[in-house]
C-alpha cells in the first residue's frame, strides 16, 4: 500500500528543484482538485504533469489547447457507423485520470467552458448522453504568462474551479546545472506506478477525515475575507477559496502523516489558493506592483491563530 | 486545601499580545464589538479573601476564540484561576474570562482596562476596544489598639520615646555636618538611596505563570496563554506560526514544548489529553 510521499519522491526523482510545484501537485491529487501551473516555457510544467501521471498510473491524456480547438475535441463526439447504421460515441481526451491541458488560455472560451464544466461536475455530455468521468480525475492546466497575443484569458469564475495555482519559477543556478546534467543525454525514464488509482482514491477519502480545528477554519475564512477590499484588489476571493484552503491544509497534514492541520499548513498554502481568485484594479499596473506582493501582504496581514 | 502562595507579580498579558501596537492594522481581525465590560464581584475586601474579576465581550461575529482579548495585569495579586468561556448566540458570540484573585497586601488596586485590538467592522479602522478600569480596596489586618484606660500612659510614653529619638538624630546630624566642614576636599552629593531591586520579568516567568494557570484550569484560554508565552520565549513575533518559532530557537527542550503546545491547540479531541500532559511535562522540563 503506497503513501502519498511515494509519489512525491517519484516526482523529485525526475524534477530538479521546484519543491513548491511538486508538493502542490501531490496535495491537489490528495484533495481531489485541479491545479493551474503558470510559468515561462521550459520550466518543467509539462514534465511535472507527465511524471505525476506516470507515478499514479491510470490513463493520461494531453491536450494542446489552440485557437482552433473545438469542445468536441476534448469531450468527444458521436459519429455515424456505416456498418451498424447507428451513431457511436467516441470519448475525448477528457475521459482520463490525469488530463494535461497545455496552454489552456490559447483555446476559445467555449472549449475552456467544456473543460471547466467537466472539472466541476466530473461528468461530460456528448450529444444526449451524459457520462461520468473516471475517478480519480485530475486536470493539470498550464499557462504561459508572457505570450499573451492571441490568448483568451480565463474569467475569474472559471479560474475559481482550480483548487490551486502554482507559479513555476526559473530554477536556481545549481538547479539549472543539475538539469543539464540530468537531462543532457536525454530524458531519464519516468518512475511509474509509485501508487495505484485505488491508493489515490483511498488517500482522498482518508484526507477528508483529517481534523481541522475551528480556529484554523476561522483563519482560512479570515484570509479569504482579507482579500476583499484589500489595497489594489478589485474583486476578492469567493467562499470557495476558504473551502479550497481547508481542503489543501487537510491534504498537507495527510501528506505529512499528521492527523490534524496546523496554522503553517493554511498560511503556506494560502498564496496558491488565493492568487488566481483575485482580480486587481488598474492601479496595480500604474504602481508597478507585483500581484504576488499583494497576495503576500494580504496573507501577512492576517494573524495566525 | 491550601492554595499556593505566589509573591511575585503575575502578568497575564502574554508577551506575544502585549507587543502588538494598536495602530498596526497588520494581523487584526475585523470584529464588531457590541459590548465590552469588566467588573469585580467584590470591590471591598480583606487580605486573604478571594474575589473574581470578570471580563465580558460580545462580538457580532461567530468566533471560536478571541485571542485578541488582553486582560489587565493583576500585579501582586495571587492568581488562583483563569477561565475563558466562549459561547455562541443568535446575536454573535459571548466571551467571558473570569480571573480568580487573592490580594496579598492591603491597599487600593486599580485594574487597568481589559482591551482588544481589531478592525472595527463598523468603520473599517483599526480600533482598540476597552472596558472601564476596576478599583478594588483591600483592608490591611486590623491593628491592636491599647485599652482606653491605658491610653494616656501610652501617649506619654510615645511622646517621651519620640522626643528622645529626635534629639539623638539632631545631635548626630550636627556632628556629621561639623566633620564634613573640616574635610579639605569637597564631597560629592550622596547618591540617592537605591530603590529596592525588583528583578525584571523574563519570558521564563511568563511561561511559569501561564503553566501554573494552565495546570489549575486547562481551558482554552489558559492554553492560548501558555502557547503564546512559549512562542514569546522562543522569540517569535505575535501571529507567528510554529515554523516561525522553531526557526528562531535552537533550544531543544523549548522546541519540544512548542511542538506539544501545537498538538494540544490544534489536535483532535481524542489526542488532546495526551498532548496536554506532554505539554505540561515538556514545559516543566524547559523551566527546569
Amino acid at each position: 500500500m503506497s503513501r502519498p510521499r511515494d509519489v512525491l519522491d517519484a516526482l523529485h526523482a525526475t524534477i530538479v528543484g521546484q519543491a513548491e510545484v511538486v508538493e502542490a501537485l501531490v496535495l491537489t491529487l490528495i484533495a481531489g482538485g485541479h491545479v493551474l501551473l503558470e510559468g515561462a516555457p521550459g520550466v518543467a510544467k509539462t514534465l511535472a504533469c507527465r511524471v505525476l501521471a506516470a507515478a499514479v498510473g491510470g490513463v493520461f491524456r494531453r491536450v494542446q489547447f489552440t485557437p482552433d480547438l473545438l469542445p468536441s475535441d476534448i469531450v468527444g463526439t458521436r459519429i455515424f457507423d456505416q456498418r451498424s447504421g447507428e451513431f457511436a460515441t467516441v470519448l475525448g481526451p477528457l475521459f482520463a485520470n490525469v488530463v494535461l491541458a497545455d496552454e489552456i488560455n490559447r483555446a476559445p472560451a467555449k472549449v475552456q467552458s467544456a473543460l471547466l464544466e467537466g472539472m466541476q461536475e466530473r461528468r461530460a455530455t456528448i450529444g444526449l448522453q451524459t457520462l461520468d468521468l473516471p475517478a480519480p480525475f485530475l486536470v493539470l492546466a498550464t499557462m504561459n504568462p508572457y505570450d499573451s497575443d492571441g490568448t483568451y484569458p480565463l474569467p475569474l469564475a472559471q479560474l475559481d474551479r482550480f483548487l490551486a495555482k502554482v507559479v513555476v519559477a526559473y530554477p536556481s543556478l545549481d538547479e539549472e546545472r543539475a538539469i543539464v546534467d540530468r537531462f543532457g543525454a536525454g530524458e531519464p525514464p519516468l518512475q511509474t506506478n509509485a501508487a495505484t488509482l485505488d491508493d489515490v482514491l483511498r488517500w482522498q477519502r482518508d484526507a477528508r477525515q483529517v481534523f481541522v480545528d475551528a480556529k484554523l477554519r476561522d483563519y482560512a475564512v479570515d484570509l479569504v475575507r482579507a482579500t476583499r477590499g484589500a489595497e489594489l484588489v478589485a474583486h476578492g476571493a469567493s467562499p470557495r477559496a476558504a473551502l479550497a484552503l481547508v481542503a489543501l491544509a487537510r491534504a498537507r497534514a495527510y501528506l505529512e502523516e499528521r492527523p490534524f492541520a496546523v496554522p503553517d499548513d493554511v498560511r503556506d498554502l494560502a498564496p496558491a489558493v488565493l492568487r488566481h481568485r483575485i482580480s486587481y484594479d488598474d492601479r496595480i499596473a500604474i504602481a508597478g506592483t507585483d500581484p504576488e506582493d499583494v497576495v503576500r501582504r494580504i496573507v501577512a496581514s492576517v494573524r495566525a491563530p | 486545601m491550601a492554595r499556593a502562595r505566589r509573591g511575585v507579580a503575575v502578568a497575564l498579558v502574554a508577551a506575544a499580545l502585549a507587543l502588538g501596537a494598536p495602530a498596526a492594522a497588520q494581523g487584526l481581525r475585523t470584529l464588531q464589538v457590541d459590548a465590552f465590560g469588566m467588573h469585580a464581584d467584590r470591590t471591598h475586601l480583606r487580605i486573604g479573601e478571594v474575589f473574581h474579576l470578570a471580563i465580558h465581550v460580545h462580538v457580532h461575529e461567530r468566533v471560536t476564540a478571541l485571542d485578541e482579548l488582553v486582560v489587565p495585569n493583576v500585579g501582586t495579586m495571587q492568581l488562583e484561576g483563569d477561565e475563558r468561556r466562549v459561547t455562541g448566540s443568535p446575536t454573535g458570540t459571548d466571551v467571558v474570562e473570569t480571573l480568580t484573585l487573592e490580594p496579598a497586601a492591603g491597599g487600593t488596586y486599580t485594574f487597568n482596562a481589559a482591551y482588544l485590538d481589531a478592525i472595527d467592522a463598523r468603520t473599517g479602522k483599526p480600533t482598540r476596544f476597552s472596558a472601564e478600569p476596576v478599583r478594588v480596596v483591600v483592608d490591611s489586618p486590623v491593628p491592636s489598639y491599647p485599652r482606653p484606660g491605658t491610653l494616656s500612659r501610652f501617649a506619654r510614653e510615645t511622646v517621651v520615646v519620640g522626643a528622645g529619638v529626635v534629639t539623638v538624630m539632631i545631635v548626630g546630624l550636627a556632628l556629621y555636618r561639623m566633620r564634613r566642614r573640616r574635610a579639605t576636599a569637597p564631597l560629592s552629593a550622596a547618591p540617592p538611596a537605591a530603590a529596592p531591586l525588583v528583578p525584571p520579568r523574563t519570558p521564563r516567568d511568563e511561561v511559569a505563570d501561564a503553566l501554573r494557570v494552565y495546570r489549575s484550569a486547562p481551558a482554552n484560554g489558559s492554553l492560548v496563554r501558555l502557547r503564546g508565552a512559549l512562542f514569546a520565549a522562543a522569540g517569535a513575533q505575535p501571529g507567528a506560526t510554529l515554523r516561525d518559532a522553531l526557526g528562531v530557537t535552537r533550544d531543544l527542550p523549548l522546541r519540544t514544548a512548542l511542538g506539544a503546545a501545537e498538538r494540544t491547540a490544534f489536535g483532535p479531541a481524542y489526542l488532546r489529553d495526551a498532548s496536554s500532559v506532554e505539554l505540561i511535562d515538556a514545559t516543566q522540563a524547559w523551566l527546569g
